[in-house]
């Protein structure tokens, strides 16, 4: 380090190259860090699992047209010839889509009464096979029973006696004590009691930007009206093959209504978090194409200032320098360039971060991954300043002595 | 034409002040041909600035055809040297990524000429140093001595009332030194006044007029006429001929 | 001398090539980053319908929870009740006024061989294509006494009346929807205001509806709806009751002329609130509002905050990209030292070589803009790409943009350019001349 001295006063003599550089990087370095950081919160958000088994579950919408058209029958002779395919694993009526960010939503209480507190909840309305069909796991009592399906009209306002939660709604109801949640009683709609029967480990919610997102609860409902959804798992690996049997079967069946939107819940997923994942993509390119950028600038202003240093170069190896001692002059120079632009960066960084957190809807930053900017920074650095400093190495001594 | 009373030049660096010229009276007459000559670090570079308008002196009185020229603007002394001072250097100084043509084009189209008059000026010049066949080469194509010449012809194509000289022929073999030397002669003979610098004291003899520059003072060396007339003598020839046959003979 | 310069800068820029395409990506990269942000944003942030954005205001009623306000800021409701709106609309205290809903149904066509389809539609009351401005291509909107009468009258969209009739006129025809014939009135020609601004609430950005039928057939529980409904206390059993709790799923528009109507009808909403109140409705404080278009959109932060995040991110980027070309100019400019030197013996001022490399700079930016136009027009093709539907129409150039990118890619080379040419110009002749 016995060099620093010399290579600082040099640097001072040529302070706004140098100070341009150290901007560049202070500037990227915040970017950077502030843009991984966004990155690695969407990705988390991404991958919560949602719970069930989405590899092997498509569903589709039922829109019947018809009138006086005998709901209650159709709908049991629709789930009866799904299960009947070879390859579907099980099939039920469904109100809402996970993911899909649409679907009814519900406040649960603990005392019966107006003004009480509730706690918001995504209400699926399933039949027995619900769970099945799903693929959640139930990790506290009991599934629905065939005899607990309660048929609703298109206006019903009351509520089966039963219920199924999450272990997330578990938790939000009884904090702490989620495992005490069973067979408790629970009041929804302000007054009307439903019994919590079982508890699922993970389900979550329709929405996927809402705070509540884990808090969901299975109702033993099923829906009369003339849009209807059917969830429907297959075995492992046959989603796709039976995608358009199933829509074949049942539009072939009955001429009253429309099948479509027959799509599997991995499209879902893509579909709900496309944003999140688009803005990821895009961020990712900021980030290669501006540390691409800085590492060029670096490039291109260290083969300037030594194309204009070259004699001197060559008097320094005239005078007995290494060609090591010649490249570890540049190397040395970055580094303290550098240097000024991570310090400057730092500040930035955690700047940006603040206004960022003030003004979006963003967390603050992290320290370790402030170090890890700085390191990469440092890396970039030294690698762009390496070609340059292996030309200034190359310089002949007899430079020293030409003139021209 | 040219008169300087009392100059003087001082450097600033940090703690130390250069005086680079000190108390220089002279007085350069239309169709002078003044050689410099001195030690390095006399102050010969400096006279030869402050002369050609790219420097301002610290002290005295610098007339220039009358004018004061400490007293004017930048872009006043920029059109100064434009219209009246003609610069070559020992490093010939083209423009490298330029070819002849446009070399010679840069103070004309300062000057503000119209196309077809830069056009004339510059073929007329390049033809007189003997180059019209390679207006459109790049400098690096050409050798030193064929260098100095476009540079002349550069410095002429403004037809300059005056021509400042840096160590026209340092970076010149002797042969190729004769040559330019002898262009020059010849220009000076049509009326241009120059002031050369240079430490070949055979050429600073065949000047009109030898001033000796030493510590930044002035002193005007009287000519040794033997000296001067066999210097003559030597290159007498070349002038019959014209210098664009004379820079043929010697196959610049 | 503006062609000299030009030649000049032309020569330097081959001269260094590498140089100077690192320039020119540097400053296309940026612009092209910059241009694609701002463009999604500036296509987001449009105002739909500029020459009566100022008149026509958004009504909204706090009828919510006396416990809880509907919005964590305390504004009320996004939309009114059923009851309210109905009111308001047969109050007709406005110059012009509309209530409305989103609905999806099923047509029915014709013929043995045609299938039945779904169709996203709208409920709403006469005044809504004389309020929003909605251009016909046959007939026009229904009456008033249509929506008093609760007649089965439809209005098409271009692509429903070129899918059910083939384009013609078809005002006269019948369209059979949930069991009923609905008789076509009119026919839109193609009207896609971005942002859908006149119901938010179902997406900004999505497609206008296909069909328009009058908002008192909601009255019956026949068309079904497909827009949010959201209930802060139990709406009771069958649908009279629930046309008639405090659910709200309707919107409501009023055109209003000048101030003194706003401050009027404004009055009007207050004093219908304090009747309500009377009869143990409306238990929060007053608190109703009337944002006009741009108010409005700005309150459903219709511009996505991924917009925003992203074009402060593209700008941080350009600025990157600036700093880039300052440093590389003025390498570039100072490696010429003694060119300017020359330049300056043989008679250049100041003048001209501030001149001659602010031109080679403009050059640069120039072709930077235009190299930035091209990775804006690809940029926007990429977000099309990952955002998928959601971002149709909102990723395309016109020529305002054009002329933004090359006017921002000039002027950042010019401010690039000015500080290295500065110092190119400050350049002391008589230390470049002796020694090259």
């Amino acid at each position: 380090m016995f060099e620093l001295g010399p290579i600082f006063r040099a640097l001072l003599r040529q302070k706004v190259g140098a100070v341009l550089i150290a901007l560049q990087i202070a500037l990227t370095l915040s970017i950077m860090v502030n843009a991984i950081f966004m990155m690695q919160n969407r990705s988390t958000l991404m991958a919560r699992p949602s719970g069930l088994d989405e590899a092997n579950l498509f569903y589709l919408s039922n829109t019947v047209f018809a009138q006086n058209y005998p709901h209650q029958a159709a709908l049991e002779d629709d789930l009866r010839l799904i299960r009947s395919i070879p390859g579907v694993v099980d099939a039920t009526q469904i109100n809402a889509i996970p993911l899909s960010g649409g679907g009814w939503s519900m406040s649960l209480q603990k005392k019966a009464g107006e003004g009480e507190d509730g706690t918001g909840v995504a209400v699926y309305m399933v039949d027995e096979h619900g769970i099945n069909t799903l693929g959640v796991e139930l990790i506290q009592g009991e599934n629905f029973q065939n005899t607990d399906i309660r048929w609703r009209a298109a206006s019903a306002v009351d509520w089966p006696e039963r219920t199924i939660i999450s272990q997330a709604m578990a938790e939000a109801l009884f904090p702490g004590n989620w495992q005490s949640a069973l067979g408790q009683t629970v009041y929804i709609n302000n007054n009307e009691p439903m019994q919590i029967t079982g508890i699922i480990k993970t389900l979550q919610a329709p929405w996927n930007g809402w705070d509540g997102v884990e808090r969901s609860m299975l109702v033993p409902y099923q829906l009369e009206g003339r849009n209807n959804r059917y969830m429907i798992r297959t075995e492992p690996g046959r989603r796709d093959e039976l995608m358009p049997i199933v829509e074949k079967a049942l539009a072939e069946s009955d001429k009253n209504r429309i099948i479509r939107g027959v799509t599997s819940l991995e499209e879902t997923r893509a579909d709900s978090y496309r944003s999140h994942n688009a803005l990821n993509r895009i961020l990712l390119l900021v980030i290669v194409v501006l540390t691409l950028i800085t590492a060029f600038g670096i490039v291109g202003l260290a083969m300037f200032s030594i194309n204009r240093r070259k004699r001197q170069i060559g008097t320094r190896r005239a005078l007995g320098a290494t060609q090591l001692q010649v490249m570890r002059y540049f190397m040395l120079e970055n580094l303290l360039i550098t240097s000024l632009g991570v310090l400057i960066g730092v500040a930035a960084a955690i700047g940006l971060n603040i206004w960022l957190v003030s003004q979006f809807e963003l967390k603050p930053l992290e320290p370790m991954l402030l170090l890890t900017g700085v390191v990469v920074l440092y890396l970039v650095g030294q690698l762009a300043v390496l070609y340059p400093a292996r030309k200034a190495a190359a310089i002949a001594p007899a430079t020293a002595t030409r003139s021209v | 034409m040219l008169k300087m009373k009392q100059l003087g030049k001082v450097f600033h660096t940090g703690e130390v002040s250069t005086h680079a010229l000190r108390e220089v009276d002279l007085h350069v007459k239309e169709g002078d041909f003044v050689s410099v000559t001195g030690p390095s670090g006399s102050g010969k570079t400096t006279f030869l600035n402050i002369a050609g308008l790219l420097e301002v002196a610290s002290s005295g009185e610098f007339l220039l055809d009358g004018d004061n020229v400490n007293l004017l603007s930048d872009s006043q002394r920029s059109k100064m040297r434009n219209q009246k001072i003609g610069f070559i250097f020992q490093g010939f100084n083209l423009i490298p990524e330029l070819n002849l043509f446009d070399n010679v084009d840069v103070p004309l189209r300062y000057r503000g000429f119209d196309a077809k008059e830069r056009k004339r000026r510059i073929e007329q010049q390049l033809e007189l140093v003997g180059l019209a066949s390679r207006m459109k080469h790049l400098p690096s194509q050409l050798s030193g001595g064929q260098q100095q010449r476009v540079a002349i012809a550069r410095a002429l194509a403004t037809s300059p009332r005056f021509l400042l000289a840096d160590e026209p022929t340092g970076n010149l073999d002797s042969q190729m030194a004769q040559s330019v030397m002898a262009l020059l002669e010849d220009i000076n003979r049509q009326g241009t006044t120059i002031i050369m610098v240079t430490h070949d004291h055979g050429l600073a003899q065949r000047a009109k007029r030898q001033i000796f520059i030493k510590d930044g003072r002035v002193s005007e060396l009287t000519a040794v006429e033997g000296l001067h007339s066999a210097g003559l003598e030597r290159v007498t020839p070349l002038h019959t001929h014209g210098s664009a046959d004379a820079a043929r003979q010697l196959g610049v | 001398m503006l062609a000299y310069y030009l030649r000049l800068a032309l020569i330097s820029i081959r001269q260094s090539p590498g140089l100077s395409l690192l320039m020119v990506l540097a400053i296309g990269l940026g612009i092209g980053a910059a241009m694609t942000t701002v463009t999604v944003n500036y296509l987001m942030s449009a105002n739909p319908i500029p020459h009566k954005s100022e008149q026509l205001f958004y009504v909204q009623l706090d009828s919510w929870d006396p416990h809880q306000a509907a919005n964590e800021n305390g504004d009320p409701p996004d939309q009114l009740t059923y009851r309210d709106a109905t009111a308001l609309l047969a109050a007709k205290k406005a110059y012009r006024q509309v209530i409305q809903a989103q609905i999806g149904t099923v047509v029915e066509p014709e013929g043995k061989d045609s299938l039945p389809f779904q169709v996203s539609g709208r409920a709403n009351s006469a005044d809504f294509f004389a309020i929003f401005d909605v251009p016909f291509l046959y007939g026009g909107a229904w009456s008033e006494t249509a929506d008093s009468e609760q007649q089965h009258v439809v209005v098409l969209s271009q692509s429903l009346n070129e899918r059910l009739f083939g384009g013609k006129d078809s005002v006269g025809q019948k369209v059979k929807m949930a069991g009923d014939y609905y008789q076509v009135v009119g026919v839109m020609a193609n009207w896609q205001p971005r942002p859908r601004f006149y119901d938010v609430t179902t997406g900004a950005f999505n497609e206008v509806e296909e069909l328009f039928v009058p908002f008192s057939l909601l009255a019956e529980p026949k068309l079904s709806r497909n827009g949010n409904t959201n209930c802060w206390k139990p709406s009771g059993e069958g649908y009279p009751a629930f046309l008639n709790s405090e659910c709200v799923w309707t919107q409501m528009w009023v055109e209003l002329r000048n101030d003194s109507e706003k401050q009027q009808y404004l009055d009007f909403l207050n004093a219908y609130v304090e009747e309500q109140k009377k009869l143990g409705r409306f238990a929060r404080p007053l608190n109703n509002r009337l944002s006009d278009v741009m108010q409005w959109m700005e309150n459903q932060q219709v511009v996505a905050e991924d917009a925003s995040l992203m074009m402060v991110m593209s700008l941080m980027f350009l600025l990157v990209c600036l700093l880039n070309t300052i440093g590389l100019l003025l390498a570039k400019f100072l490696s010429k030292a003694p060119q300017i030197g020359l330049r300056q013996a043989l008679g250049a001022s100041r003048q001209h070589l501030f001149a001659q490399y602010l031109t080679e700079a403009g050059c640069i930016g120039l072709a930077g803009g235009l190299l930035g136009l091209l990775l804006a027009w690809l940029g926007l093709q990429g977000v099309t790409l990952l955002y998928g539907d959601s971002m149709k129409g909102l990723a395309e150039l016109d020529w305002v943009m054009v002329l933004l990118a090359m006017g921002l890619a000039l002027l950042s080379s010019l401010l690039a350019g000015l500080y290295p040419t500065w110092r190119a110009c400050t350049v002391q002749p008589s230390q470049q001349l002796k020694s090259q």
